[in-house]
């Protein structure tokens, strides 16, 4: 018998209310649980199943199939290897000193990759949980309101058990660091030697981030009352444009929340919340306009430097990941103030934690200290407030970029060697634009500035001869620009609720919605973060729910039609058909995988607990949802979308993606990988190439709408669906290759399924490859395989 | 300037001391001339006038089997070529395969020519190749010298890779 709190009958506990300021109070729950008499609950009655807490090898025989379906096919970013005072060593078709060979060496690098990107989100989850728990006491519990039952559908199937409060979240790190702790010892000289089992590891790393990322984001949710689960979360601004710079801005660049709720907290407790800019980069933006939507959001990474240099920033504020490594110097330049808030990143600046706020702010001013280091997240809050009041009218801003004649001149003396160009992750035409920017053309910087089709990495600056400021000459240029940039997102909303599932369970894994397309990931786009919100668009009208997280989301919202609407504006926020859901932030994408979960839990009765291989298969064969990561660049991406393979989802990555050395790549042309069995009638048989990848690369924008549309196919659709699905593959396919997909008998069980616009050609096709009907399993599964 | 030529296009892509052999129009028909089952991958760079007829024509002249990347399949089946559609990763993986029977089903391919695919992507492609396919060349007639390649044209200017491509596409 265990002892609970009982869940609070109204509103749970705001962490910005007025109350919480007090220090000296120290809530405990287990108070509340004594005055309302305890309430005792039996020990769950949920049957655990095989795998609670599973350590790194006991899910390995999943992962086993999947890989022997999905052969993991490498491609060396580099051909060697200086991990060790061994090294280098060549790997090009030899051994390394210590025995490894190329393809275990990609995977070693794939999983030290996963591995970091895992660290990455389970330390900000840690950091939250933490401070939460000093705040709020380990028994605050884990409320998610009336429409979500079924909290925490990862942790419940990985842990098994549901966590009740912050104490439980804390518990589940304790796991996650435990498996990490193993995952990063296998990456050291000699221990793994095969590519398949370092492929094991990095899937449970994955799902390691998985968890890590519901813990991390449960926690801001229930602490910090942020939307939880509703469809129709508010609209924010988004955009350089909707931001006031004649006010003090505070720009907060990263991911962790804190720092920047607590500056809303300071400008509302002293009624400055009119009289100041908070906006974000990245989802450390996303996370702020969950808890407040009149913090507005700047956009995706792809801002960043082009946002630092243009200087509309008094007070920048970072915690962590994805920040510009050198904000310090480029912050400097600017005149702007620099306040480091993490332990992840502290840029060498002084640690001013236990300082006076006021003190703190006269050295930053007085130019006394290069930056401050301030850990404990309200005191940010105090601090950058103050310091962007009094630095806003000294700074001048409007002239920190030279002006355009100035522009003209320093592209005089281009020497057209060609290297910015070369250089260029995209090939981007940056000499073209300073040559003509020479004849007062500006019409290349223009183009290289909108849709960030130039993502400001800075690499072509970095190489100029003759140290032209290249970003700062495209910000200048931007700037006119940039004050029409008035777009919006809806805020991050957080989980599904249960009755959406309820909802759509049925119409998914039938196939009459054709899929759940979620659109994550980074800003390291190869033609700019429009093509992002036109595959959006695309699946929308086609019936598909769309939904979203992190730069992905907000590149959706940087579209307008030509009503001038983003179709955030025209597209209800409900998971559902026609659906367009920004979940949030990048912790948020455990709600994606978690929808898949409740699917298999609400919709099929499969119970979660300690019961992950039966629901990974449940979901690898009927749930048809298909991720797109078109600009995927993080490790933090790697372990995201491993993790979510692992449960069965499979991902369309940009051609950067190729970087990651590793995709999971299935193949048609092997009859014998796609046997499945079926558990109604315990028989094996032929299966279908669905989905077909589990992980694939796309060259450009056409192939990868082409291919997502082909991956939401699953065995289990009914006849209606399959149609559906087809209709639009086959629709796609023609309209970006002129013809009908030559594979399309594959996914033709019987002549029910063919679509009935398209009768005649696919039964031409049929016939040409000698097709027949095929028997439909009712129960696909990979499980009582081989290796079972 | 002539070393600036064989630095990888985009310089980091260099992945080791193994370099590209640098080729010319004339070794590179050559190394085609050799070969007994090569393969001509077309991407998306390419799909457009004058690029698509150089590309056709140096199909057509030495009677190669076709795959083309992305959406690059429509411009030359309208240009009369019959090519196979697939993704640039897919068919590297089938080459990579040993046992693979080839785009005609007549046997894996001996020699793959690389015209037009984005450039890292196809860095990476080529770098699969190199190390897991020792069974086959990897040649590219690109306006980027590629390192992971076998063989590769050198940096070009438009006007003289535009030159290389109508060379290797002459008749007679
Ligand atoms: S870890 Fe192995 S391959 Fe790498 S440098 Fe050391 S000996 Fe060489
Ligand atoms: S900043 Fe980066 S993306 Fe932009 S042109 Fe320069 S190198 Fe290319
Ligand atoms: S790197 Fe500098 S000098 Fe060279 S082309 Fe580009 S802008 Fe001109």
């Amino acid at each position: 018998m265990i002892v609970v709190a009982p869940k609070p009958k109204s509103e749970p506990k705001k962490f910005k209310d007025e109350f919480w300021k007090t220090k000296d109070i120290k809530i405990s729950i287990r108070d509340i649980v004594e005055k309302d008499g305890e309430r005792e609950v039996s020990e769950e009655e949920t049957p655990i199943g095989p795998t609670p807490k599973p350590h790194v090898t006991d899910l390995r025989s999943w992962d086993m199939k999947l890989l022997s379906r999905y052969e993991p096919f490498y491609a060396p970013f580099c051909d060697m290897c200086c991990l060790c005072t061994f090294g280098k060593c060549d790997l090009l078709n030899k051994k390394g000193a210590c025995g490894i060979n190329s393809e275990a060496q990609q995977a070693r690098i794939v999983l030290l990759a996963c591995n970091i990107g895992t660290a990455a989100h389970a330390g900000h989850a840690r950091h939250l949980v933490h401070h939460l728990i000093d705040e709020l006491g380990e028994d605050y519990p884990l409320d998610l309101g009336l429409n979500i039952d079924i909290e925490a559908p990862i942790t419940r199937t990985i842990i098994g058990k549901k966590p009740e409060n912050l104490a439980d979240l804390a518990e589940t790190l304790n796991y996650v660091e435990e498996q990490l702790s193993h995952l990063l010892s296998a990456c050291h000289t000699g221990q793994e030697g095969s590519s398949l089992d370092f492929e094991s590891k990095a899937l449970h790393s994955g799902v390691m981030d998985d968890l890590a990322r519901e813990v991390g984001d449960l926690a801001q949710i229930v602490t910090l009352n942020m939307p939880k689960g509703d469809g129709d979360a508010p609209l924010v601004e988004m955009g350089v444009g909707t931001i006031d710079s004649t006010k003090p801005v505070v720009l907060c660049i990263g991911h962790n929340v804190l720092p920047g709720s607590n500056v809303m907290d300071y400008l509302d407790e002293t009624g400055q919340e009119e009289d100041f800019e908070v906006c974000g980069i990245c989802c450390a933006a996303i996370d702020i306009s969950r808890y407040n939507d009149r913090a507005k959001v700047v956009g995706p990474l792809s801002r960043q430097l082009k946002f630092i240099r243009s200087g509309v920033a008094d007070v920048i504020i970072v915690d962590e990941q994805c920040v510009r490594t050198d904000v310090l110097e480029e912050a400097q330049n600017k005149n702007t103030a620099v306040i480091a808030t993490t332990d992840k990143m502290c840029l060498g600046l002084p640690d001013m934690t236990d300082e006076d706020p006021d003190v703190i702010v006269s050295k930053l001013l007085n130019k006394e200290i290069e930056g401050a280091l301030i850990l404990d997240p309200e005191k940010v809050g105090e601090v950058s407030v103050k310091v962007a009041k009094i630095l806003s009218p000294e700074r001048e801003k409007l002239k920190l970029l030279p002006e355009l004649d100035e522009v003209q001149k320093m592209a005089a003396e281009c020497t057209e060697c060609g290297w910015c160009t070369r250089v260029c992750p995209n090939s981007k035409p940056m000499m073209e634009a300073v040559i003509a920017a020479r004849d007062g053309d500006f019409s290349g910087f223009e183009k290289l500035y909108l849709n960030d089709v130039c993502y400001s990495c800075g690499r072509c600056e970095q190489e100029c001869e003759r140290e032209l400021p290249l970003m700062s000459m495209l910000a200048k240029v931007g700037e006119k620009l940039a004050k029409t940039e008035k777009f919006n997102i809806r805020a991050g909303r957080g989980p599904v609720q249960d009755v959406e599932i309820r909802r759509v369970g049925a119409p998914l894994v039938l196939g009459d919605i054709p899929g759940v397309i979620a659109i994550v990931g980074c800003s390291n786009y190869p033609d700019g973060g429009k093509e992002v919100a036109e595959m959006a668009k695309e699946f929308l009208e086609r019936n598909y729910i769309v939904v979203a997280t992190g730069c992905g989301a907000m590149s959706i919202g940087e579209y307008l039609d030509e009503e001038g609407k983003t179709l955030y504006e025209q597209y209800t926020g409900d998971f559902d058909a026609r659906g367009l859901v920004n979940i949030g932030s990048c912790v948020s994408n455990a709600h994606i995988s978690g929808a898949c979960i409740k699917i298999a839990n609400i919709f099929a009765k499969k119970p979660l607990e300690g019961n992950f291989e039966e629901i990974a298969d449940y979901i690898l064969n009927r749930v048809g949802a298909c991720g797109i990561a078109w600009g995927a660049y993080s490790q933090k991406a790697a372990a995201i979308a491993t993790g979510v393979n692992r449960w069965g989802i499979p991902v369309v990555v940009g051609p950067h993606g190729s970087k990651y050395r590793r995709l999971y790549l299935g193949r048609t042309d092997k009859k014998e990988n796609w046997k499945i069995k079926d558990l109604r009638t315990g028989k094996i048989m032929d299966g279908e190439p669905a989905p077909e990848h589990l992980i694939y690369a796309a060259e450009n924008m056409e192939e990868a709408i082409v291919m997502t549309a082909k991956l939401c196919i699953r065995p289990t659709d009914t006849g209606k669906g399959r149609q559906i699905k087809l209709n639009h593959y086959i629709d796609l396919y023609k309209r970006y290759y002129g013809r009908l997909p030559p594979d399309i008998h594959l996914f033709v069980r019987n002549e029910k399924d063919i679509p009935i616009t398209y009768k005649k050609d696919v039964k031409e096709i049929l016939e040409e490859v000698g097709w027949e009907p095929r028997e439909i399993p009712q129960e696909p599964s990979l499980m009582g395989m081989d290796g079972d | 300037m002539a070393n600036e030529r064989v630095i990888p296009w985009q310089p980091t892509v260099i992945a080791g001391p193994k370099q590209a052999l640098l080729v010319t129009p004339e070794t590179a028909e050559l190394m085609i001339k050799k070969a007994k089952r090569p393969l001509f991958i077309l991407g998306p760079l390419v799909k457009e006038d004058p690029l698509r007829t150089y590309a056709t024509k140096i199909a057509e002249k030495w009677n190669l089997p076709v795959v083309t990347t992305a959406d690059a399949y429509k411009p030359f089946y309208e240009k009369g070529l019959n090519p196979t559609a697939y993704g640039v990763v897919e068919i590297v993986n089938l080459l990579k395969d040993p046992e693979w029977q080839g785009v005609d089903g007549k046997g894996q391919h001996d020699l793959v020519i690389f015209l037009g695919c984005i450039y890292y992507i196809g860095s990476q492609g080529l770098s699969s190749l190199k190390h897991y396919a020792p069974h086959l060349k990897t040649l590219t007639i690109c306006k980027f010298f590629h390192s992971n390649a076998d063989a590769s044209f050198p940096n070009l200017k438009d006007e003289e890779w535009f030159k290389y491509l109508e060379k290797m596409g002459e008749v007679g």
